[in-house]
């Protein structure tokens, strides 16, 4: 498995800060504006990392994280919750391996995910 | 009525006269109980007169004599109790006596009445005079049985009048005059006494009916300022009873005034219009106000209630119960959680852009397309500051809406005080020295190294405090001491060299959006929401916040917290 990551993030300037963070860590990286379009991805390409936002349109980022949870073929793939609410950071913190409260910094996001390779 | 009833009232009205003047009356009324016994006397007279002489086998014509005077003295008497009755007291009472003396002179031979046997009863006209007239009234009697003794003598061809029964007749006279005047005399002086009894009875009543009248109104007033009153007032006697309630609570609670009127503190807080935690915290209102000193909100049913209450002392200073304010805060409350439901939204959304601004100014200083000169480096820089403290405030905004809407709930997990410290230094290191202070830090090796409580709101608190002293410090330093006052507590102590809090600034600076002087708000940053949060989250944990200061020399922020140690 390529060092491939998603980033699942509606905003095209934070999915452009994200996904540099990322690449700067060493990771090939798709980024994905739909929570529909990311549901359908996860069908077909087993990620190393994701970075999920939270407020997504069609299908929102709790569904999808629940999804994930589910298919077997995730099961090794690390998640970086990405939510403007620290309360629900809090809530999901065991569910993910690291939950990150907006705003993420780029040299924060880019060390944590380089220790995830 | 029983028969002796009816004797003592038929006895009262015979002995009763038309007299006003209370020696007068008395007077007439000795007179008719005397007239009572003659009638009496002589009815027994003509009675036993008969009976006696056919006892002795005598003619009656033999006592004529008696039955003259019998009937002669109960015709006088019957006619005098009449005269008593409508004639000024005196003039019976003189033709009774005149009378007396009449039948007197009847009574025996002239010998024994001048000089014998019968000479005595010639001092009962003397001695009732001085009762029934005036006291010096026998000095006249006196005289005239005198007169009338004398004239018998003479008639009769007696002897000249003996002068000794004479002066005895006028000691006697004397004597009664005194008794009688004496009496008199007493008699007066207690009406006198009774008069002024009176008196005085009556303007104690006068003054306890005009005091009572003037409690009544102003019972009436307070009643009616109660009832106009538009919030819900009700006041408990110490055994939790209702003594005191308004219309407006009737209406707020929704429960018939009758059935409000008898209620119990047990009654309303077990009320089904309660959810288990308002009725807690009613629970706790009413049964112990003095450890309720601010207003507290409930739900009852689909309204939101904010209520107070406070204890009842009497003039002794002595509790005697309690009273409770009910007010609508529906409005109120729906208009807080609109305004914190937007507060949070918009904090939220502010996040997206402000994390933009972040990251592309990061992205810039990181050089991520390619070397940037100084300059442009501390440029971006400066955008990432600006951005951080938008993000401060924001949160800042976020947690006094929380903390409002009573949705900020504190944790209880591990925490370890040297760590809080060693993340402030990382932290706050650089802005101290950004503005040349030292940040120096003291951990008292009393306290575990591990205790119980809120990691991201206690280093928010020691955070903030810390930030808060490095705006109002110029040059210095900032002291942290963490340490154990006693066995039950730890503190956070944050000591400053600045500026200091002028002591009529100090009971304000814990209020939310309020700095010292408000017009140097822009100078230092923030909108003065810090200490206001840290005294909210410290109060959230059961602690207390106290500050020292001395303009000039520098300020000392002492949170002192309750000490929980972690297993």
């Amino acid at each position: 498995m390529k060092n491939f990551a998603f980033v699942i993030e509606d905003d095209p300037d934070l999915s452009d800060i994200f996904s540099k963070a990322l690449q700067a860590a060493g990771f090939e990286v798709e980024s994905i504006m739909d929570g529909e379009v990311a549901q359908k991805r996860l069908q077909e390409v087993v990620p190393k990392v994701i970075v999920l936002d939270i407020h997504l349109p069609h299908v929102d980022g709790i569904t999808l994280l629940k999804q994930i949870h589910a298919m077997d073929s995730l099961k090794d793939t690390k998640i970086i919750m990405a939510t403007a609410d620290n309360v629900q950071a809090e809530f999901y913190r065991d569910q993910v391996t690291i939950a990150m409260v907006k705003p993420i910094s780029f040299s924060q996001l880019r060390d944590i995910s380089a220790r995830l390779i | 009525m029983t028969l002796s009833n009816k004797f003592s009232i038929l006895v009262n009205r015979f002995l009763d006269v038309p007299s006003i003047d209370p020696d007068d009356s008395r007077r007439r009324k000795i007179l008719n109980v005397i007239l009572a016994f003659v009638g009496i006397a002589a009815l027994f007279l003509l009675v036993i007169s008969p009976i006696l002489s056919i006892i002795r086998g005598i003619s009656f014509s033999v006592d004529a004599g008696i039955y003259i005077t019998a009937i002669s003295l109960l015709t006088g008497t019957v006619v005098l109790i009449f005269i008593n009755r409508t004639l000024p007291g005196w003039v019976a009472s003189t033709l009774f006596l005149i009378l007396l003396m009449v039948v007197f002179y009847f009574s025996d031979t002239p010998e024994q009445l001048v000089d014998g046997r019968s000479l005595f009863v010639f001092t009962i006209p003397i001695i009732m005079a001085s009762m029934l007239l005036r006291s010096t009234a026998s000095f006249l009697i006196a005289a005239l049985v005198s007169v009338e003794l004398y004239i018998i003598s003479a008639y009769a061809q007696l002897p000249p009048l003996n002068f000794v029964p004479v002066t005895v007749f006028f000691m006697i006279a004397a004597v009664s005059w005194l008794s009688s005047r004496s009496l008199e005399q007493t008699l007066k002086e207690l009406r006198e006494i009774n008069k002024n009894l009176d008196g005085l009875v009556e303007q104690k009543t006068n003054d306890l009916a005009l005091s009572l009248s003037r409690e009544l109104v102003l019972a009436g007033r307070n009643r009616t300022i109660l009832e106009s009153i538009a919030d819900g007032v009700v006041v408990f006697d110490i055994y939790g009873k209702a003594i005191q309630i308004n219309a407006a609570l009737s209406t707020l609670l929704g429960i018939p005034y009758n059935d409000l009127a008898e209620t119990t503190i047990n009654d309303l807080t077990r009320s089904k219009s309660l959810n288990p935690k308002s009725q807690g915290i009613l629970m706790g209102l009413l049964a112990s106000p003095e450890k309720h000193l601010s207003s507290h909100r409930i739900e009852w049913d689909k309204k939101t209630l904010s209520i107070s209450s406070a204890q009842v002392f009497d003039d002794l200073n002595a509790a005697v119960g309690t009273v409770a304010v009910f007010r609508d805060f529906t409005r109120e409350a729906d208009v807080e959680k609109m305004k914190s439901t937007f507060v949070a939204m918009i904090s939220h959304e502010l996040r997206t852009p402000l994390n933009g601004i972040l990251g592309y100014a990061e992205m810039f200083k990181e050089a991520v397309y390619g070397p940037v000169n100084e300059k442009q480096a501390n440029m971006s820089e400066r955008i990432m500051k600006n951005a951080q403290r938008l993000i401060g405030l924001l949160n800042d905004l976020l947690d006094q809406a929380q903390i409002e809407a009573g949705k900020l709930a504190v944790k209880s997990e591990a925490v370890h005080p040297k760590e809080l410290l060693e993340n402030l230094h990382g932290t706050m290191d650089k802005i101290a020295s950004d503005k040349n202070l030292a940040l120096i830090s003291t951990l008292d090796p009393s306290l575990p190294e591990t205790i119980k409580g809120d990691n991201s709101r206690l280093q928010q608190i020691l955070i903030n405090l810390v930030n808060n002293a490095i705006k109002f410090t110029d040059n210095g330093s900032i002291k942290t001491n963490i340490s154990r006052p006693n066995l039950k507590e730890w503190s956070i102590e944050v000591t400053d060299t600045g500026s200091g809090i002028p002591e009529n600034e100090i009971q304000h600076i814990f209020e939310t959006f309020r700095q010292v002087d408000g017009t140097i708000t822009r100078q230092h940053g923030g909108f003065g929401l810090g200490l206001s949060i840290v005294k909210q989250l410290v109060e959230l944990m059961s602690g207390e916040i106290k500050v020292k200061s001395v303009v000039g020399s520098g300020s000392t922020f002492t949170v002192i917290l309750p000490l929980e140690i972690s297993k």
